[in-house]
């Protein structure tokens, strides 16, 4: 067992297990998107990609656009959420917060199946 | 490029993984924290607000407490906040400073900016291993003749220096050991353009290396090695580089064709000069007997071109048996002893010829003192030394790296020229005197240019299309100006290569035919002039008939019109 690949592993599981936490629930009720649930997934995601630097394989690319995708959509989300929260347009605007969340969830489940792929064809 | 991107990445991901976690931990302890709004309110930092605070404390810009003043909960968790991102935050822009700073990365950015510029080259190149003396002097004249060039050099002084000096074209230069094959890549030795490779670097073995990876990599490429032993010299033989400059043995041929044909030794040092130098003033050799002080590898060709041409010689030398000299007289020379006993008082001609600047001085001043008539020629060894050679005036001053330069100039200008020096040895004197008038009456004193063409389709597409038709040019109309036939252009045609044949001094009235190769020696605004004639037929046909063609198609349909 190596030490990296399960922080690897890790931190990229809990990157989309976050994003699909704060992504469930009806996209128009603000009170089932928490924004410590947002806050984390943020900060998960920048150490998950932080950690996928400097890896030249193909894969290895992929695995890094996939996490820059989620990065940016996230931090857009949050900006928005950042922008409104606590004003009277935070009823609507929500909806968007939540779809961009959306978005960077998928990107987040390709990173996950990588992931798989990778370890699958791994035969060792 | 890729990889240094790659590589900047792999070495941030501690410190900016250091500075993700301090921020998170500090932005969420800083919205638990209880606070009070104006009012008195009890108050939470959101989680955008903890994270300006957290942002302009830890780049040390410092707002203060805003939107309210912080309650004591907030204000501990700050100053633990201050150190806990401060701290990875200054980690992080160290690291980014140092990586820059970092030689390994340098080394790379240099190292393929070099790769691109070689690549991004569409003219032919030469690539120059060495920016020594002798390679900064070749580079010079290459230059000068408007020729590419690529430099490898192993020493980061000299190619600075390359970056100050005044050159017309963009060369690109790297600091690497041109031992290292992928170096010699990098340099362009798979690049369609590079015409060739001068290992001029004065280690015989890593010009040995040079000579095999070339020959190894592109078998057809033209190669020039410099090799200061016959070791070397006869193991870069062995495996085909196409010319073996050894300075010591060009020197004595050299003195050799001064000593018996002066002229065709001008000749020589005149094409192989940097254009617009002026002609170097002949020196007389006398023939006698000489005096050699000094019997390494300069002394011993120097020695054995001198009998050659039937002049005798007494040897001086310090360590006889090292240089396996039998028969010489014992010691340095520098003392007036030992002069006297090698006889310099009724000798013609003395050579210094040690490894020491200093030394080979003090001969000539000593034995010129005994015997003021006599010939001097003296090796240089150190250019820095040349103003003390200045000022001693010699007959003939010898420097390794002139004669290399020259050598390598022949090669590379044209194979036609080295050609057509080979050629000019055999000839008589009285011709090569011929031949300078001639050409002094064509292009002055001064260094003419020396350049060949090719008729063929691709280089002179007016003459072959003139051929094609079946009309004869002669070597003459190459020789007039095109905007007036009359006046004839400055240049003369040296030789002319046909079917593998060399010609020497091509008669004018020769006619062309497809495939020739023609040398040609004259003035920068002939060699300007010539494109034109061969690329564009009404220019020739105007030079052939003296009439202008009529182009277009009116004036085309009007004069065939007129002539019937």
């Amino acid at each position: 067992m190596n030490l990296e690949k399960v922080i690897f592993g890790f931190f990229i599981v809990l990157a989309m297990t976050l994003n699909f936490g704060f992504f469930i629930g009806d996209i128009d009720n603000p009170a089932h998107h928490h924004v410590y649930e947002l806050y984390a997934a943020i900060i998960v995601n920048l150490i998950a990609t932080v950690l996928k630097f400097g890896d030249r394989t193909q894969i290895g690319a992929v695995h890094l656009a996939t996490s820059l995708v989620a990065d940016l959509q996230l931090i857009t989300a949050a900006v928005l959420f950042a922008a409104v929260s606590g004003t009277p347009s935070e009823l609507t605007m929500i909806n968007h917060v939540v779809s961009l969340s959306g978005g960077a969830l998928l990107a987040n489940i390709i990173s996950v199946i990588l992931l798989m792929a990778e370890t699958i064809s791994l035969r060792r | 490029m890729n990889n240094i991107i790659f590589l900047i990445l792999r070495r941030m991901r501690a410190p900016l993984i250091a500075v993700i976690v301090s921020f998170a931990v500090a932005v969420v302890g800083m919205t638990l924290m209880p606070g009070f709004d104006a009012e008195g309110n009890p108050h939470h930092l959101t989680l955008f607000e903890a994270f300006y605070i957290i942002s302009y404390t830890a780049t040390t810009i410092g707002f203060g407490e805003v939107p309210h003043p912080f309650s004591t909960q907030q204000r501990l968790w700050m100053t633990l906040s201050i150190y806990m991102t401060v701290i990875p935050w200054f980690y992080a822009i160290g690291k980014i400073i140092s990586l820059f700073q970092d030689v390994g990365l340098r080394v790379a950015v240099t190292t393929s900016r070099f790769a691109k510029e070689v690549e991004a080259l569409s003219e032919p190149f030469y690539i120059v291993c060495g920016y020594g003396e002798t390679g900064s002097l070749l580079v010079r004249a290459l230059d000068s003749k408007h020729m590419r060039v690529v430099v490898v050099e192993i020493l980061q002084d000299r190619v600075n220096e390359l970056e100050l000096e005044d050159y017309q074209y963009d060369m690109p230069a790297l600091c690497a050991d041109v031992q290292l094959p992928d170096v010699m890549i990098k340099a362009g030795v798979r690049h369609p353009m590079c015409a060739g490779v001068a290992a001029l670097t004065n280690d015989d073995h890593a010009n040995l290396a040079v000579a095999i990876a070339v020959k190894l990599i592109r078998p057809t490429l033209m190669v020039l090695g410099r090799a200061e032993n016959a070791e070397t010299a006869a193991n870069m033989a062995s495996f085909g580089t196409d010319h073996i400059i050894n300075p010591y043995t060009l020197f004595g041929e050299h003195l050799a064709m001064e000593v018996h044909a002066l002229g065709t030794y001008l000749l020589h040092e005149w094409l192989t000069s940097v254009p617009g130098e002026s002609l170097p003033s002949p020196a007389w050799p006398p023939t006698g007997r000489w005096v050699v002080c000094g019997y390494g590898r300069f002394g011993k060709s120097v020695v054995e071109n001198l009998e050659r041409e039937h002049i005798t010689t007494t040897i001086v030398e310090a360590d006889p048996k090292l240089t396996g000299c039998e028969n010489c007289i014992i010691g340095s020379g520098t003392e007036s002893r030992t002069l006297e006993e090698a006889g310099i008082r009724d000798a013609v001609g003395i050579v210094a010829g040690t490894d020491n600047d200093i030394n080979n001085l003090s001969i000539v001043m000593t034995a010129r003192e005994m015997n003021p008539e006599l010939f001097v020629v003296i090796r240089k060894n150190k250019r820095y030394n040349e103003p003390l050679f200045e000022h001693f005036n010699a007959d003939i001053t010898m420097q390794p790296s002139d004669i290399i330069a020259h050598e390598c100039l022949a090669h590379m200008i044209s194979p036609l020229l080295a050609m057509f020096l080979a050629l000019a040895r055999n000839q008589t004197n009285a011709w090569a005197n011929q031949m300078i008038s001639h050409l002094v009456g064509m292009v002055g004193e001064n260094v003419p240019e020396t350049w060949s063409i090719t008729i063929d389709p691709h280089h002179a597409p007016a003459v072959d299309n003139l051929l094609s038709w079946g009309k004869a040019v002669k070597l003459d109309s190459l020789t007039h100006d095109p905007s007036n036939r009359d006046i004839g252009l400055d240049l003369v045609p040296l030789l002319l290569l046909r079917e593998n044949k060399p010609l020497l001094q091509p008669e004018l009235d020769t006619k062309l035919m497809h495939g020739d190769q023609i040398l040609f020696c004259g003035t920068p605004s002939a060699k300007a002039a010539l494109p034109l004639i061969l690329s564009n037929h009404k220019a020739l046909s105007y030079i052939m008939d003296g009439k202008e063609i009529a182009d277009g198609l009116i004036w085309r349909w009007m004069s065939s019109k007129f002539k019937h």
